[in-house]
């Protein structure tokens, strides 16, 4: 494989796309709200396969799903939170992560999921669309990849939840939310109902986590438990690690940077095994994040008087 | 004192408030009433239970035993901010702004009943959103001129200095449009001249707004210049309660400051 295949690179694209989307509910609970959610690869579990079980078994049309997957998912975000929100950030972060687990063991034994087999055979419309849409792109000579269709949709998809939630954020509703990461008890002194808006952004990741989990079905082709183990959760931290705290554009950039870097490193030439060059690529992953954390903790784009500020 | 006062009777009544942590009384059965409009100052040696006091009447703490009415409505037990928006609203003793947000946000994020903080009127009713938030801004901008802040407004408050965020804190309550104000050592770090800006400032929003302010200070020479009523803590209960001249002679408040021994010496 040569280092400009361009399927590789669109397929390492949709990928940034996903954890992108994904990171982006990650930067709304922790970089604008103070909550530490561990959780989301849960919510993005529970959003997916509600999707595939509906097409599959219930014979929906994928875009109803599709919308009935996030009303689910935000719901699960709500009932998480309900009992855990008032707790302190790092026992709220437990929680989040059993929620996580929890949701996963119950996909890959309950027989309505499919088991170890996981859900296949949801994406026969989408397959029909991107049909299509690669014949509409091969006369703009953009057809040679098959992902392609994917790359554009899931990068729309980023795009424009990032000018929502940018929206959002410099909307009253956006300032009580930093008001709550900065100091949730004056906020409350003030008349803000500190709990109802951490539900609102608990639920509002679980809607993103969704999203990405949509695409992220369309990406695999079928759904199992793996997929959605806690440390989907923790590269998406690692994409605020690198892009930085408290900014929608830093998440776009850190989940470009984490990609090219882990699809990147696929292509160093050692005498390893395979197993072991997949383990020496993320040891690279992690010496990278770590001397960040030493050099620019405030990640590339994060705002240093902000962390200043409030250590 | 203004003149509605007695025709309204107290804004706030404490009732036989007692709260215990583990084995201390740390409030002990007290009882007071803040008259309507009134300068009332809370005063008592340090561990007299003044800041619990203030968290059981705010709402950051709930009484084991008592009750604490506001306009004559009980409010003890509700959350923090459902007090907040009925119109008590409190400063800390360890300021607390938003540390890495704008003096000017700070200051927006006081104003109650925001259209632009509900996400369905985000959406649905923008042009409400643009008027609340408008007449929020207008309001904020006033209230920073008036405390000297008006400079520093698009600074983050994280970079102010402790007198400046004194001074943004209780700006920053002002902008609750409160009917009472709980002020715990408002002029604590702050310097003379400043201190003297900022009670000056209560005193014009007593007369022209009639709002009520319960405040905690340990300098006695401000309270008995400013405060018109007292009330005086010790061990968890309230031994005093009067106008400042008669607080001056009261011996129980003299042993409290002084210590019984120090009376019996």
């Amino acid at each position: 494989m040569s280092v400009f295949d361009l399927d590789f690179w669109v397929g390492a694209g949709v990928i940034a796309g996903i954890y992108g989307i994904f990171a982006l509910g990650l930067q709304l609970n922790i970089g604008f709200t103070g909550i530490m959610n561990l959780g989301q690869a849960g919510f993005m579990c529970v959003g997916a396969y509600t999707m595939g079980i509906l097409v599959v078994d219930a014979g929906w049309p994928l875009a109803l799903a599709f919308a009935a997957a996030i009303i689910v998912a935000v719901a699960a975000g709500v009932l998480v939170g309900l009992p855990s929100l008032r707790l302190r950030a790092d026992y709220f972060g437990i929680v989040t992560i059993a929620f996580s687990e929890i949701v996963r063991y119950v996909f890959q034994n309950a027989a309505f999921a499919g088991g170890n087999q996981g859900v296949i055979g949801y994406d026969a419309e989408w397959r029909a669309f991107q049909a299509w849409a690669s014949q509409r792109l091969a006369t703009i000579g953009l057809g040679e990849a098959t992902q392609m269709p994917l790359l554009i949709a899931v990068w729309a998809a980023l795009l424009l939840c990032l000018v929502v939630l940018q929206a959002l954020q410099v909307s009253p509703w956006g300032r009580v939310l930093k008001a709550i990461r900065e100091d949730e008890d004056a906020a409350a002194a003030l008349g803000k109902n500190v709990f109802a808006f951490k539900l609102q952004s608990l639920g509002i990741a679980a809607a993103l986590a969704t999203i990405a989990g949509f695409f992220l079905a369309m990406n695999v082709t079928y759904l199992y438990p793996s997929e959605f183990d806690p440390s989907f959760t923790f590269f998406g931290y690692a994409v605020l690690i690198l892009g930085g705290f408290a900014s929608y554009g830093a998440v776009v950039v850190g989940a470009v940077l984490l990609c090219t870097l882990t699809e990147g490193l696929r292509f160093l030439d050692l005498p390893l095994s395979a197993g072991q060059a997949g383990s020496l690529r993320f040891i690279i992953v992690g010496l990278v994040l770590i001397g960040l954390s030493m050099f620019r903790p405030q990640g590339l784009l994060g705002s240093d008087a902000e962390m200043q500020l409030r250590a | 004192m203004t003149a509605t006062s007695k025709a309204d009777g107290p804004i706030l009544v404490v009732g036989e408030v007692t709260k215990r942590f583990g084995g201390l009384r740390a409030v002990d059965r007290a009882s007071f009433a803040v008259a309507r409009g009134s300068i009332t100052a809370l005063i008592g040696p340090n561990g007299a239970g003044k800041t619990t006091l203030l968290d059981l009447v705010s709402g950051y703490d709930r009484p084991d035993k008592g009750a604490v009415h506001f306009e004559g409505r009980r409010i003890d037990g509700l959350a923090s901010h459902r007090i907040a928006r009925r119109g008590v609203v409190r400063t800390f003793q360890l300021t607390r702004v938003f540390a890495a947000m704008s003096v000017r946000d700070n200051m927006m994020l006081g104003a109650q009943r925001q259209a632009g903080e509900h996400l369905h009127r985000l959406v649905f009713s923008r042009a409400a959103v643009q008027r609340t938030e408008d007449t929020v801004h207008e309001r904020a901008e006033r209230l920073m001129r008036a405390f000297a802040l008006d400079a520093k407004a698009s600074e983050y408050a994280g970079a102010l200095s402790g007198g400046q965020r004194k001074l943004l804190e209780f700006a920053r309550a002002l902008m609750a449009e409160p009917r009472l104000v709980l002020l715990d050592e408002p002029m604590a770090g702050v310097n003379r001249a400043l201190g003297a800006k900022l009670l000056d400032e209560v005193e014009r929003l007593r007369r022209e707004e009639g709002m009520t302010f319960l405040f905690i200070e340990h300098d006695i020479d401000i309270v008995m210049q400013r405060a018109d009523q007292v009330v005086v803590m010790a061990e968890g209960r309230v031994v005093a309660e009067g106008p400042p001249d008669f607080i001056r002679r009261d011996q129980r408040v003299v042993d409290a400051y002084l210590g019984r021994r120090g009376n019996a010496a």
